[in-house]
């Protein structure tokens, strides 16, 4: 077991098979770029529940009561489904009307895919479902008038968000500051990240990702005012999360948490379905079939919470005026309600609390209005569950008091203590898994664990770090593979690497490594299981920007200046080392470069400078000095040679480039290279 | 060794609460200090400041929370009192290491191991008999722990914690077998 942050236990590296990844957006491995202190704005925070089925935006500006934003209709939710059936995707009721007709092209549930790999797909979806080569990311190919796509979840995520994130600025009539999207508390590493990133592609400054159960807890107990203990079981639309909490001394430390992140209403729905079906004698259901028998199925579950009896009728089917009863889809639904209850005792038997000892249990999420679901609760709790707050509004309340805290407002606030809801944990010889994070360990939270060589050939490691209980690393999660590499050749047990596992305030992970007899920063190349690179993530947050025409002519300019600058530097210095040598440049070359460079300073200084006129400029300057870098670069080769052997050269050649590429640290190459 | 860098820059968990180096502790008041640490030191009160600042604040609330997690369990305290006694039970042999239990005690484990089998064998009944007579031996091992610290004798309590860890593993196992886990 892993010291948590104190003096690391060690371990006997296990492979030295190098081989090269990308970097993942799942950790950082260099120290980070110091960001400036950005200028917030207290009372332009919002919060952001996105949920499976539905998703709300909710403002609490300044210490304002909170708030949801409806739209131009006065609807609150907003139905989580995009449809990419015409040019630009649709989002909301509108997308929801095209599902029956384009099962294929309209997404819905989209939550439950963020994060996970094709084999946690286990429940029938209508989508065609693809996954990259090498990473596990889940791509959904979808045919829309503007041609095939292949869509990551957390692009798909990212265009809800953009939605609510407008529906905001227009209300504040401002830009918005920041975010905080709550997440169901029972997501691992993996699907966090997948949620950070659909907000960064969505244009947002993502504050925080916050428990959807301490979200409602933070609405409720400030409601409260006081002290106490409180259980939220949060039933949604694809995720079940129960949490134990304690307010105490203006701290709200949740203890512990469990819960299901694939259970809820939707399987609610998926299991009526099959059961009309059946009774239909439909065994092998059309997508079209599915989809309108899924479609009644929630219709009717929706009902049957008010009314004892219902009836279903769907064309497609040839199903009309079945009479369904409460007690049969009660019947139907038991063994998934059965499922969150032994999660609420084992969260409980976690957290150290008996039932008895709670003040009170809060309900959140749209399932738990079904009538079975709030009497077992209140069964198992030994109390009838809070209800006073709008099950399908309360996480997003909870949201924006955080985001209003956040944005720098006054408001009077409580600090959140939350936890990792899974251990975290290293596979070891063998695919046992070491724990090195205990599941409902307080965040942020550090430990260490110290590798050693296990011989003097030894420079690399590889290590993948795993979330889940099991003991096998193969039923665990995977969340990511890296790599220690540049481990001092030294004899056996003698090589010390450090790795530091960083849980932050987001539950997010990242991984640093040290060698402890140099005391030097490891490179750490991490390749994430299931997320997006960090490049992918990039990109489509530039191709999401709306920028106005002139922000985007302004970064390319900025751009262009950059690239300017950085070849006539180049040119500069090997003029300076070698520009006198005869048989490299001639008088009137060097002349001719001397002008270009003097033609770009021009340029670059001129107050209405032009992206296009810098980018004109350097292209010319590398025409110019393109035989000149090339002549210098043969004589440097020519006297390399003298006296050495092939292999020799060959190795000294290898090195060069590798230091090159260091230098250039990723960045293309310059003339005087090539 | 240049681990011991590492556990030398850090002040122990006592000293961050500002409490005695004790194994007897108020609780009540090692929570109402560390509530009042975390208020504090929590990287919301810089959200949106320097990365620097974020980095410092999830560092900081980070040993918080393992000084308290440690502090507050009884085992793990008694533990990190021997582990500051100069006697890591974290580690196999050696100076500093934990040390080894004797050749009867795991003879007498091997033993247990086979009842374990019997009980298993024999229905709910005997592996609850099993259990508690193996954790009423954990609890006075962990006295007799906590009693060795509170004489200053670390050797003593680390002997004892050692013990403890065997049976702790025991009874895990015993979990296992009943199918307590879930």
């Amino acid at each position: 077991m892993a010291d948590l942050d104190g003096q690391p236990s060690q371990r006997v590296m296990s492979n030295n098979n190098a081989t090269l990844h990308d970097t993942g957006a799942l950790f950082q491995i260099a120290e980070p770029e110091e960001r400036a202190p950005s200028k917030r704005r207290p009372g332009f925070g919002i919060g952001i529940d996105l949920g499976t089925t539905h998703s709300l935006v909710a403002l609490a500006p300044e210490g304002r009561a909170p708030r949801v934003l409806a739209d131009a209709q006065d609807r609150p939710l907003l139905p989580s489904v995009v449809a990419y059936t015409g040019e630009e995707p649709v989002v909301g009721a509108d997308a929801v009307a095209q599902q029956e007709e384009h099962p294929q092209a309209v997404i819905s549930s989209v939550k439950r895919f963020m994060g996970r790999g094709i084999e946690d797909i286990d429940f029938s979806h209508p989508y065609s479902l693809d996954v990259d080569e090498g990473a596990g990311v889940i791509r959904i190919e979808v045919e829309s008038a503007a041609g095939e796509r292949r869509l990551s979840p957390v692009e798909v995520s990212a265009e809800i968000l953009r939605v609510l994130r407008d529906r905001a600025s227009a209300e504040l009539g401002e830009e918005i500051d920041g975010v905080v999207i709550t997440v169901p508390a029972y997501f691992d590493d993996a699907q966090r990240q997948a949620t950070r990133d659909a907000g960064r592609i969505a244009g947002l400054n993502v504050y925080r990702l916050l428990a959807e159960p301490t979200a409602a807890a933070l609405a409720y107990g400030l409601d409260r005012g006081g002290q106490g203990l409180f259980a939220v079981y949060d039933l949604g639309g694809g995720t079940f999360d129960i949490s134990i909490l304690r307010l105490r001394d203006g701290v709200f430390q949740v203890l512990a948490t469990g819960g299901d992140s694939a259970l809820g209403g939707d399987d609610f729905d998926r299991v009526l379905a099959a059961h009309l079906l059946d009774e239909a004698g439909i065994t092998e259901p059309t997508l079209h079939q599915r989809e309108a028998a899924r479609i009644a199925a929630r219709t009717a579950k929706e009902a049957l919470s008010a009314v004892e009896s219902t009836t279903v009728s769907i064309a497609v089917c040839d199903i009309d005026g079945v009479e369904l009863r409460r007690e049969t889809l009660e019947g139907l639904l038991s063994p998934l309600i059965e499922r969150t209850i032994r999660a609420c005792r084992r969260t409980l038997r976690d957290a150290g609390v008996r039932a008895r000892e709670l003040d009170g249990v809060v309900l959140v999420g749209g399932s738990t209005r079904v009538p079975r679901v709030r009497a077992l609760v209140e069964e198992t709790f030994g109390r009838p569950p809070l209800t006073d707050i709008d099950p399908d509004k309360v996480v997003a309340y909870g949201a924006a008091i955080q985001a209003d805290i956040l944005s720098g407002s006054a408001r009077e606030g409580v600090t959140l203590l939350d936890v990792v809801p899974l251990s975290l944990g290293l596979e070891t010889m063998g695919g046992i898994v070491e724990k090195i994070i205990p599941r409902n360990a307080t965040i942020p939270i550090s430990a260490r664990q110290v590798f050693t060589n296990y011989s003097e050939q030894q420079t690399a490691m590889q290590i993948q770090v795993v979330q889940g209980e099991r003991e096998l690393a193969s039923d665990c999660r995977s969340l990511a593979r890296f790599e220690l590499k540049g481990i001092p050749r030294l004899p056996p047990s003698m090589a010390r690497v450090e790795v530091t596992f960083q849980l932050d305030a987001d539950a997010l992970l990242t991984v640093t490594a040290r060698e402890l007899m140099t005391g030097t920063k490891q490179s750490v190349e991490v390749k994430p299981t299931y997320g997006l690179s960090e490049e992918e993530v990039d990109k489509l947050v530039m191709e999401s920007y709306d920028f106005a025409s002139e922000d985007y002519s302004a970064r390319s300019l900025a751009e262009a200046r950059v690239e300017l600058g950085r070849v006539a530097l180049a040119v500069r210095i090997a003029l300076g080392e070698v520009g006198h040598l005869k048989d490299i440049l001639t008088a009137e070359e060097r002349a001719a470069i001397e002008a270009a460079l003097v033609d770009g300073d021009r340029i670059m200084a001129a107050e209405d400078a032009d992206g296009d006129a810098i980018t004109a400029a350097r292209k010319a300057l590398e025409k110019l000095s393109e035989p000149f870098a090339r002549r210098r670069m043969e004589r440097a080769l020519l006297a390399g040679m003298e006296g050495r052997s092939l292999h020799d050269i060959e190795s000294a050649l290898a090195a060069e480039e590798a230091e090159l590429d260091e230098r250039r640290g990723g960045h293309s190459a310059e003339i005087i290279e090539e | 060794m240049s681990v011991a860098a590492t556990s030398a820059e850090e002040a122990d968990y006592f000293a961050c609460f500002g409490i005695e180096r004790r194994y007897a502790i108020d609780r009540d008041a090692l929570e109402r200090r560390y509530l009042e640490l975390s208020r504090d030191a929590h990287p919301d009160r810089v959200a949106g400041g320097t990365t620097r600042a974020m980095r410092l604040a999830v560092e900081r609330s980070s040993r918080i929370n393992v000084a308290y997690r440690t502090l507050r369990d009884p085992v793990k305290r008694a533990e990190y009192l021997v582990k500051l006694g100069g006697i890591d039970l974290d580690r196999t042999g050696g100076d500093g290491g934990a040390p080894d239990p004797g050749q009867a005690f795991l003879i007498e484990m091997v033993e247990l191991r086979e009842s374990l089998e019997e009980a298993s064998s024999s229905g709910q009944a005997a592996l609850d008999r099993l259990r508690a007579s193996i954790e009423s031996r954990s609890e006075d091992c962990l006295d007799a722990g906590v009693d060795a610290l509170e004489d200053d004798d670390i050797r003593g309590a680390a002997m004892h914690l050692v013990i403890h860890r065997y049976l702790q593993r025991f009874l895990d196992e015993v979990d296992a077998e009943a199918g307590l886990d879930d």
